[in-house]
């Protein structure tokens, strides 16, 4: 296979257009491949916070964002539901910041009982509580900027209410362009001014005893009104929400595969023209008795080398890029398969690329060598 | 060297439809034996070249057949055949075909790979058949800083590489000055007389008729003459 070599390598200009071709599109796949993942994540962060077996929201809430309060009686049905062992109350409302320095700007405030699960970000709940007020607010590292605060802890207004930003997070960085707070349930109703018991989402946990689907199906059967979902089934519908009804993923998706269609496209025309250039050694080749597999192996072994020298070159870019993403885009996440994932389909593409090279070597008449 | 015949026998080819039909063959039949060198002579658009396709398994004809060591070749596959050449057959072309990004010695190395995969130490195979062409100074050299004598040495090697019996030349000469000529002339002569190879030679070269066993002159698809021993 070193004629497949040797001829990728004399052509240097055209080898490194079609490396070119290939890490562009790499480096688009695992980009937005990463927007995607990170995307998708981020819709359903703050539910897959929680410790939660059973969501219940009101009827249509299609993601976390967008809840409406529920009657307190909800979660004293909840709470009589055989099976049911605790109940947490989550709230969240866009309300309105004043900066320590006056400045005002809308944020989303998320309360939530202590109850709810360890990962999610409310004071109580943090390893350190004791250390943090009962008025303790949070905010994510990410969005230190728009929160104005340049020491900690910081006494802000929220709703015209006193509070107290005394701790920064990692991980809850604004989703919707809005920064989140995070605070306890008690403290948001007073800043959100609901009345006492009112939520949003009533969380609940089942004894292990009794299964999951059985305690949900009482509680529809109890609570006809509003949406009672397992935990993952409103992860998922969020996700859905954010990613398909909105379009926001059919977006990233598209880029991901206009990037493979564009890596597609280069390849396979410079592939092509390396291998028509050569036309006359594939009929030399076979007129000296190499076999199909052995002319279809020396253009796919070219189309190959190609993509992988750009598959690494298009890591080696995208590795720091997304690296300087997550300072602008805070959920952009790349999981470490993802790379490693992209690879696949790029020795796809470039397999793919060189089929119509691949068929011009196979059909080049042999008898063509006896023209001068 | 066992017993390597190559025939045709009646064999017509046409190219073209209707009123645009081309016959480069008419019912042509011929021997070519073991250790022998033929000369095929005859004006352009004769047939040499057709036959040369023929007798080298990258052409079926029309009508008759074409035997390779007894074996009738015309009803094989295309895979078949290309299996026939791989194993029997080799060629030295005029504008000599090498492959431009390859050195001397690669070049005849790739043709060792392609007659036999499973060789072992194709490079040193490679480079003993270079040292006897007189190329030990240009193994690693690219065909484009070879003179046409020299690449056409080194496409002889790779013709040779993998020792097939069945050398087939196609105006092997007339790119090169009469020196070189003469030079491969002396090695394709050399081929017949001390392995015993069946070489045919396509070629207007005069050059060629002192080195030739046997003279075949084609003219209009035909076999005009025959001279020498068959």
């Amino acid at each position: 296979m070193k004629l497949a070599l040797q001829n990728i390598l004399h052509d240097r200009g055209r080898f490194s257009m079609t490396v070119f071709g290939v890490c562009f599109a790499v480096f688009l796949m695992v980009f937005q491949g990463s927007l995607l993942a990170g995307f998708l994540q981020a819709a359903s962060k703050l539910i897959d916070a929680s410790d939660s077996d059973i969501w219940i929201t009101a009827r249509g809430v299609q993601a976390f964002e967008f809840g409406t309060t529920l009657e307190s009686r909800v979660r004293e049905m909840a709470a009589g539901v055989p099976g049911v062992t605790e109940t947490s109350r989550v709230c969240m409302a866009f309300a309105v910041y004043r900066t320590p320095i006056g400045k005002q700007q809308v944020v989303a405030l998320v309360g939530a009982d202590p109850t709810v699960g360890n990962r999610f970000p409310v004071p109580d709940r943090h390893e350190s509580a004791d250390q943090l007020s009962p008025d303790a607010v949070l905010y994510d590292v990410s969005d230190r900027k728009q929160m104005e605060v340049d020491t900690l802890p910081a006494e802000v207004e929220i709703n015209r209410h006193r509070a107290n930003i005394e701790r920064e997070i990692q991980g809850y960085g604004a989703f919707l362009g809005v920064p989140f707070l995070f605070t306890s349930y008690r403290n948001a109703i007073r800043y959100m001014g609901f009345g006492s018991d009112q939520a949003m989402y009533i969380l609940l946990r089942v004894d292990k005893a009794y299964p999951v689907s059985q305690v949900q199906q009482s509680l529809k059967q109890r609570l006809p009104e509003v949406d009672v979902l397992t935990r993952d089934e409103f992860a998922h519908k969020a996700r859905m929400y954010w990613t398909i009804k909105t379009g926001a993923g059919g977006a990233i998706l598209t880029a991901a595969v206009l990037g493979f269609l564009i890596g597609l496209v280069v390849v396979s025309q410079t592939i092509y023209a390396n291998t028509m250039e050569n036309i006359e050694e594939y009929a030399t080749l076979k007129a000296l008795g190499a076999s199909q597999t052995f002319v279809a192996r020396i253009v796919l072994t070219q189309a190959l080398i190609c993509g992988v020298v750009g598959s690494v070159l298009g890591l080696l870019a995208v590795v720091p890029s997304i690296t300087y993403a997550k300072s602008l885009i805070p959920w952009i996440s790349a999981p470490w398969w993802l790379p490693c994932a992209m690879v696949v389909p790029s020795l796809a593409m470039c397999s793919l690329a060189s089929i119509v090279s691949v068929r011009s070597a196979l059909t080049v008449e042999p008898g063509r060598v006896f023209r001068a | 060297m066992p017993n390597h015949f190559l025939r045709v026998e009646g064999a017509s080819v046409s190219f073209g439809h209707d009123e645009a039909r081309v016959h480069a063959l008419r019912d042509v039949s011929l021997s070519f034996k073991p250790g022998t060198l033929s000369l095929v002579m005859g004006p352009s658009g004769s047939g040499k070249t057709t036959l040369l396709s023929l007798l080298g398994c990258l052409l079926s004809p029309d009508k008759g057949s074409v035997f390779v060591d007894g074996v009738a070749v015309n009803g094989l596959s295309e895979a078949e055949r290309t299996a026939v050449r791989q194993q029997k057959i080799s060629f030295v072309f005029q504008a000599f075909r090498l492959f431009h990004s390859l050195s001397a010695l690669d070049n005849v190395a790739l043709g060792l790979e392609i007659r036999d995969p499973a060789a072992s130490r194709r490079t040193e195979v490679a480079r003993d058949l270079l040292l006897q062409f007189g190329l030990g100074d240009k193994l690693h050299q690219e065909p484009k800083a070879l003179s046409p004598g020299e690449k056409q040495r080194v496409a002889i090697a790779r013709a040779l590489a993998g020792n097939p019996p069945i050398l087939l030349a196609d105006e092997p000469t007339a790119s090169l000055d009469a020196e070189a000529g003469r030079n491969i002339c002396q090695i394709l002569r050399s081929q017949v007389d001390e392995h015993g190879r069946t070489v045919v030679v396509v070629s207007h070269d005069p050059r060629w008729e002192k080195f030739a066993d046997r003279i075949v002159t084609l003219c209009d698809g035909c076999v005009e003459e025959e001279v020498g021993v068959l």
